[in-house]
This record gives C-alpha cells, structure tokens and sequence, in this order.
C-alpha cells in the first residue's frame, strides 16, 4: 500500500464531508475514527516492511517531489497516527456529554493537522515542507480559537500572527536557496551547500533557525506558547504539545543534518536548548494554573529534546527518539486527565488537585509525571539518562549540569503536584470516568510502562533509525538516483 | 505654535532593530550576487516539451509540483472553513445608502462579463498566460461587484458547498487514478501527444486539473468574501 | 545613464535594494504597531517584497516568457517557470492566512472591544 494515502485520505476526507453528513448526524465523526485506525494499521504494516524507500508523486526525484520512507520517518508517522487514533476514541466518549458545536468541521480540522504532520515527516522537498507547514498552522490557530470566547480568539491571534512571521522567515530562507542553487528537492541541495559562500551559508542558516524556531519553542522565541496553551481548550492541547511539536523539531533537524553535516552550529544550538530549558522550568515554578504550568513542562522537554537532537552523534539521537516518544505520551495523558478535570471542576486552578476524587485518574497523571521527571522503571528514564551519558562523553559538562539543574526545578513542582493530588483534604464528589476514556488512558499508561520496562527492546529500532538521521549519503544517493 | 513631539522609546528602538536586520541582509545580498547556475526549471522546461503543454508555468503548478498545488488548495479550503466558522452565524451587514438605479443595472451588466472572463481565463491556462487561480480569483470579484451593489444579494450557501466539494473530491479522486494506473500519484493518465500542443484539448489531465481548480477557487474566494460581509450589525 | 541602468546586473541590484526596503517598512510596522489591522498589513508588506526580490532577481531580460507559441519555440532562451509557480502557490496562501487573522480580529473586537495587541488581558500573565 502506498504511503500516500497518509495524506490523500485524510484531504478526501476533509473535501467530502458534505456528503458524508447526509449518511446521518454522527457519519463523520465514525468515519474519521476508523480512517485513522486503517491509517495506523498501513502505519504498523509499512514499519513492518521492508526499510527505506521512495514514493514518486507526479515525475521522478531530484527534480520532483518525493516521499522517502526509512525507520525515522516511519516511526514519527507510526507515533503521530497512533496518538490521533486515541484522541479520535476518547473524544467519541467526550461528546456524549459535552460536543463541540459544528463536530464535522473538528474533525476535518483534526484530519487536516493529522495529514500535515505526516507530510511534514516524509517530504523530501522544501518547498513541499513549507506548505505543509501552512496546513499545519493553519488548522492549529483555527482549533485553538475553537470555542471563540475572547481567551480562545486572543491565543488564537497570537500564534497566527507568530506563525505567519515564521513562514515569511522560512519563504526568505528558500527564495535565497532557489537563487543560489537552482534547486527545491533537500538532497540536491544538501550537495551544493558547502559550495556556498560563508556569508550566504550564514544569512540561510539564521533565515531557517528563525523560521523554524518560532514553532519548535527555543528562547526567545516561545513568547507565545504558553498564552496560546492556556487559552485554547485542554482537549486540543494534548495535540499541540504530542504531534504538532514532534513534526517540527524532526524537520528542522533533518534539514540541519542535511545542511550543514560538520555541524558549524551544532555547539551553539546545544548551548540554546539547554538555555531555553533552564529559562522555562525556572518560569514554571511560579505557576498557579494548571495548564500553564504544563506549558512550561512541555517547554522544556521540547529544549531537552532539543539540545539531544544537536548533538553529531547517534547515541544521542537515540536517546532524543526515547525521549520523543516517552514525552508524547505522557503529555498526552496528562492534558487528556486536565480535559476529565476541567469538565468536572470548570477551574484549572493547581489547588484543585487537592480535591480530586479519582483513584484511577491519580495513579495514571502519576504515571506520567514519573516518566517526564525520568525516573527508573518509566519511559522517561532511558531517555534522560542517556542524553546525559552522551553529554558527559563529549564533554559538555556546563550543558549537563544546566540540564541537572533544570531537572531539579521541574521535580520540585511535580512532586508539589503529587503532594496536591495524594492529600488528606476534604475531596470532592467521585469522578466517573468512561469506560472508553478508561481504556484510552490504561493503553497509554501501558506504553509508558512497557517502554520503561523492557527499553532495550525497543533500542536496536531506534538506535537503527538515528543512524538514518545522521547519515546522510545514503538519503542522497537515495534521492538522486532516483527510485 | 511648535509642533514638539518626541518619539516614543518603542519606535527608536523598532527602527533601529529592524534597520540594523536589513542593513546585515542587504549587505550580504549584495556581495553575494548569485551566478549564472544551472536550475531546476531549464530541465523542466525541457521535459514540459513531452507534456504537450504550451505553458511551462501551468505544467510546473499543476502536474511536476501538483502536490503543493493540492496543498495550497487544502489552505484555502481551510481557511474558508475557518472564516466561516468565525464569523458565519453572524448576520449580513446592511448597507444604509440609497439603492442606485445606475449602480444596480451596471453591475447586472458587467457581472457576465466578468464571469466569462474569468472562465476563458481559467480554460485557456495551459495555452496562455493565466489559468485557474486566476480565473477563479476573477470569478470572485464578479460576486464581490454583485455582493457591494445589491442590498440583499447572497449566492446560496449550498450550492457553493456542493462546487467545493465536488471539486476537492475530484482533484484527490484524480490523483488516485494516477496512483491506481500509473502507480505513481497525481501521474498524468490521460493521453499527451505532444502533437496536440496549442489546442485545447491537450495535455492530459493538466487542463482539467485547472479547471477544477478554478472551480475551487472561485467558490472558496466567494464564500470567504461573503462570509466577510457577514460581520452583524453592531460592528 | 540609462544605458547603465539597463544593465543586468543593475537591474538586479535596484531590485534587491527597493525590496529590502519595502522589507525594512514592514519589519518596522510589525515591530511598533498595536492596532491588528496595520499588523497584518506590515506582514502583507513583507511577504509583497519578498516575492519582488524574487521575481525581479530571477528574470532575465533577453528572454522570453516560458510559453511555446508561434514564433517562440526556442526553449533555451525561456525564462525560468519555477519562481512563478512557487510565488502563486506562496501568494494563495499568505493571503489565506492573513484573511484567517482578520476574521478572527473582527470577531475578538465584537466579543471585547479591544483593537490592540498590548491590551490583550484575557489572560492573566
């Protein structure tokens, strides 16, 4: 099967919809599920198969567009529609008691960002990159401004206005890559990069660094997100922070491999993520609300992750791969048990913790809170360990103790946040929980677990699908030899 | 009378941040003037030649970069959704001036004028300078005419729905096909020959992509600006 | 003088230098302005240089349009036709996204009647 029905499905489905709505009320939200469990069933099959082919659209690479598909491609593509299939299944429980209105227009949103992403994944070409990047933000200010209430439409304008900044840096980028090389398609031009003069290599490298670090949150320029996290609805954070996030952090690194292969800024970037990181747990400590608090997290596992991808080696790819996958998850769960809280509470202030009546929705946000602190037995351990055995090996001790810092200050608030949740306080009525919902979050939680338990099962296909990241020969022979 | 204002802290420093950006750009564009390099497009040109196509710029949009061409139309798409979304369940604002009989009969006049324009754009892409996002950009500017004079003039929601849809499903259904067939995506099924080269019917699939985009165009175009018009009265 | 100002490379420099400062106009209202609208309207400006830098450095002058019709069927003296299908496919969607922002600014004025940035206090900070 081809790859590309990964985003010709979810784009029919989208154009379609007004037919599938006089199937009956509830059609769109039926279909949309199951395409996106067939899209993760093609995911596991083609990840399954055998490694590292392209797929032509239109006319043969180097001079059209491609798709190329290698264990790092697939494993992003396989987590995406793995994340969205859940979210898809929880929701069809959520809108039992409270829908959104206008469902098929969420939906075709959702299947939107879900296409985006992917598309984002497995281009080959930059110009291709850029527009699936346009479809990804724009999707994401429209579900953000969702509910239009002001505090939706104030997040909402701010990341569209942050965005479109962005791509004009990233349109800039790319006007002066077509002038100075003459081609679109990322192989071609990783080979005619170094032939560039120093100060044109410098004006890209900036253009793009500015460009795509509006949206992978590196300081300064995460002004924006923890506004936009606060005002959109929990239910869409979970996405942002789980899919939106991972497809641009793959892409810039895969186009800063491709580029620059001796890594000339590779220092420079490990000393920025381990800034920004040390700059967002230090601003997340003073949080009362919940989901900024989150938001702040989420910052700096995206700098941790961040500051893994820089550096030139596999082992440390490997461990931001983990790290991907254990943050993901755990986000995921986390804003999905804020959505179960903000329904029963309407409040997202942190002191309604100490009231929570759920022991199931305790123990799974303390299973993810574990992870994302790293400690041993969760999904989250591997990951930092291993970031920081890299970091020690190379010498970059300031980076390690900066990231040992920031990851003092993050557990001082989880466990302030544990301590809230596992009071002695008066709590408040029992929260039922679904039995859909139940089954999403113990899938979840289950992940985590096994990941954390057994990693080295899992180590031998990651350490395999950094290597696709770093090497770069192969993905250019790949592409201008053609098929 | 002196006219004495002193220029606030923020716009000193916004000019001299933002002069300092492109003192930096400009001068390194400058040295760097780019050379005479061999591009993607003179081999495209070359291999347009097997399209049958007259215009290299239409084969280039729709078929070797068919897929951002899909994407853009996804955008647009998204974006109507959206704005349709924000401001759709508001009422149409009214427009308080007199209704003008000139006015009124003009714009019935020129409002088929300007459609056939737009659809002679829109048809002839693959053989001249235009083609689908020109012409349906035209087509929405006959509506915008229509929607400015007339008080009460709306184009019926649903019959733009259906065009969008059956345009978007025709273009992915088109790229299936190709898939399906030629086992490569949005391929070009149809026969070429490039004898055909300056008629209308050449090309393939390349003129009936246009005009689906075309079609799309011009009713996402219409439903935006319509939508726009759409702002409730205490605005 | 025109003579010189008609050459190529010239060209090219007048080019790059009205666009950067068209480029300049835009940054700086971006970076000063409050109000939505004159916000969007600095973005559509730099986006609007952007594509002139482009288009005005790729074209060559001694060349035709990239059209085969009667009388021009040399190919090797055609212009480029990439730039023109990347800027068509960047305009649609610049201006997508800027008519996303000012829906979203006319429906954030009616709920609250705030038109500037620095004032946006849904939130607290």
């Amino acid at each position: 099967m081809s790859s590309i029905l990964f985003i010709a499905l979810p784009l029919l489905f989208g154009f379609a919809t007004p037919i599938l709505n006089k199937f009956g009320k509830n059609a769109v939200v039926y279909i949309s599920t199951y395409m996106q469990a067939f899209l993760l069933y093609l995911a596991f099959t083609l990840l399954s198969g055998n490694s590292s082919h392209i797929e032509i659209i239109s006319i043969a690479p180097p001079l059209g567009i491609s798709f190329v598909l290698n264990s790092i491609s697939l494993l992003f593509v396989t987590l995406f529609t793995f994340m969205m299939t859940l979210f898809s299944l929880y929701y069809l429980s959520h809108r039992k008691t409270k829908p959104y209105k206008n469902e098929t227009k969420f939906f075709i949103l959702l299947n939107m960002l879900l296409a985006a992403s992917i598309g984002l994944v497995l281009s080959s070409d930059i110009f291709n990159i850029y527009v699936f990047f346009e479809i990804a933000g724009i999707s994401a200010y429209i579900l953000s401004s969702y509910e239009k209430t002001p505090s939706a439409l104030e997040a909402g304008l701010k990341y569209l206005i942050t965005g479109a900044v962005a791509s004009l840096f990233l349109v800039f980028a790319i006007v002066l890559i077509y002038m100075n090389l003459g081609s679109l398609n990322l192989a071609l031009i990783a080979q005619g990069f170094e032939t560039l003069a120093f100060n044109t290599k410098l004006l890209i490298s900036v253009l793009l660094l500015i460009g795509f670090g509006f949206k992978v949150e590196i300081f300064p320029l995460n002004f924006w997100v923890v506004d936009v996290y606060e005002g959109s609805s929990t239910l869409v954070n979970s996405l942002f922070s789980s899919i939106v996030v991972k497809a641009y952090l793959f892409v810039f690194f895969h186009i800063v491999y491709l580029f620059l292969p001796s890594g000339e800024f590779s220092v420079f970037l490990i000393y920025l993520g381990a800034l920004s990181m040390l700059v967002a747990e230090i601003a997340g400590l003073r949080q009362t609300n919940l989901k900024r608090l989150f938001a702040y997290s989420s910052l700096g596992q995206v700098a941790l992750i961040f500051t893994a991808f820089a550096m030139q080696n596999v082992d440390a790819i490997q461990a931001a791969l983990f790290i991907v996958i254990a943050h993901s998850i755990a986000k995921f769960i986390i804003f999905l048990a804020l959505t179960n809280i903000e329904k029963e509470y309407k409040s997202m202030d942190i002191t309604r913790l100490k009231e929570l009546n759920s022991p199931f929705l305790r123990a799974v946000m303390l299973i993810a809170m574990l992870s994302l602190l790293g400690i041993p037995l969760f999904a989250g351990f591997i990951g930092k360990f291993l970031v920081l055995k890299s970091l020690a090996v190379s010498g970059f001790i300031g980076v390690l103790v900066l990231i040992i810092i920031a990851s003092l200050l993050e557990s001082v608030y989880y466990f302030k946040l544990a301590g809230f949740m596992f009071s002695k306080c008066e709590k408040g009525e029992v929260l039922k929980i679904d039995f859909v919902q139940k089954l999403v979050f113990i899938i979840l939680s289950f992940s985590l677990l096994l990941i954390g338990l057994v990693p080295f099962f899992f180590s031998d296909f990651l350490h395999e699908s950094a290597t696709f990241m770093i090497d770069n020969t192969s993905y250019i022979l790949n592409l201008v030899g053609g098929r | 009378m002196s006219l004495k204002r002193t220029l606030p802290t923020s716009v000193l420093s916004g000019f001299a941040l933002s002069g300092a950006f492109i003192l930096t750009v400009l001068q390194l564009l400058l040295q760097n003037v780019p050379k005479d390099i061999d591009r993607a497009g003179d081999a495209l040109l070359s291999l347009n030649a097997n399209e049958g196509v007259a215009n290299a710029v239409t084969t280039v949009v729709v078929y070797f970069r068919g897929f951002d061409t899909l994407g853009e139309i996804a955008v647009l798409f998204i974006a109507a959704l959206g704005i349709g979304l924000m401001l759709g369940e508001n009422e149409r604002c009214v427009i308080k001036a007199q209704s003008n009989f000139m006015l009124h009969t003009g714009a019935k006049l020129l409002f088929p004028i300007i459609t056939l324009y737009g659809v002679y754009v829109m048809s002839y892409g693959h053989l001249s300078p235009g083609g689908g996002f020109q012409g349906g950009v035209i087509i929405a500017s006959g509506v915008l005419l229509l929607l400015i004079s007339h008080r009460d003039f709306e184009v019926p929601h649903s019959f733009i729905v259906w065009l969008e849809t059956f345009a978007g499903v025709a273009y992915v259904l088109i790229g299936l096909i190709g898939l399906l067939t030629l086992d490569i995506f949005l391929g070009n099924f149809l026969p070429h020959d490039v004898s055909q080269m300056g008629l209308l019917l050449s090309g393939g699939i390349i003129p009936i992509i246009y005009i689906i985009v075309g079609i799309k165009v011009g009713s996402e175009m219409s439903a935006i600006v319509q939508s726009l018009i759409k702002r409730g009265d205490n605005v | 003088m025109f003579e010189y100002l008609n050459q190529a490379e010239v060209i090219k420099y007048i080019v790059t230098i009205g666009s950067m400062s068209l480029f300049f106009v835009g940054l700086f209202g971006l970076l000063t302005q409050k109000h939505f609208i004159k916000i969007f309207i600095s973005i559509a400006t730099m986006e609007t240089s952007l594509f002139l830098f482009f288009i005005g450095n790729m074209f060559n002058k001694n060349f035709t349009a990239p059209i085969i019709s009667e009388g021009f069927t040399d190919i090797a003296k055609m212009n480029d036709p990439v730039p023109h299908a990347m800027i068509l496919t960047a305009i649609v969607i610049g201006m997508a996204v800027l008519a996303l922002g000012v829906s979203m600014s006319i429906e954030y004025y009616k709920l609250t009647g705030n038109t500037e940035i620095d004032k946006m206090n849904e939130m607290r900070h």
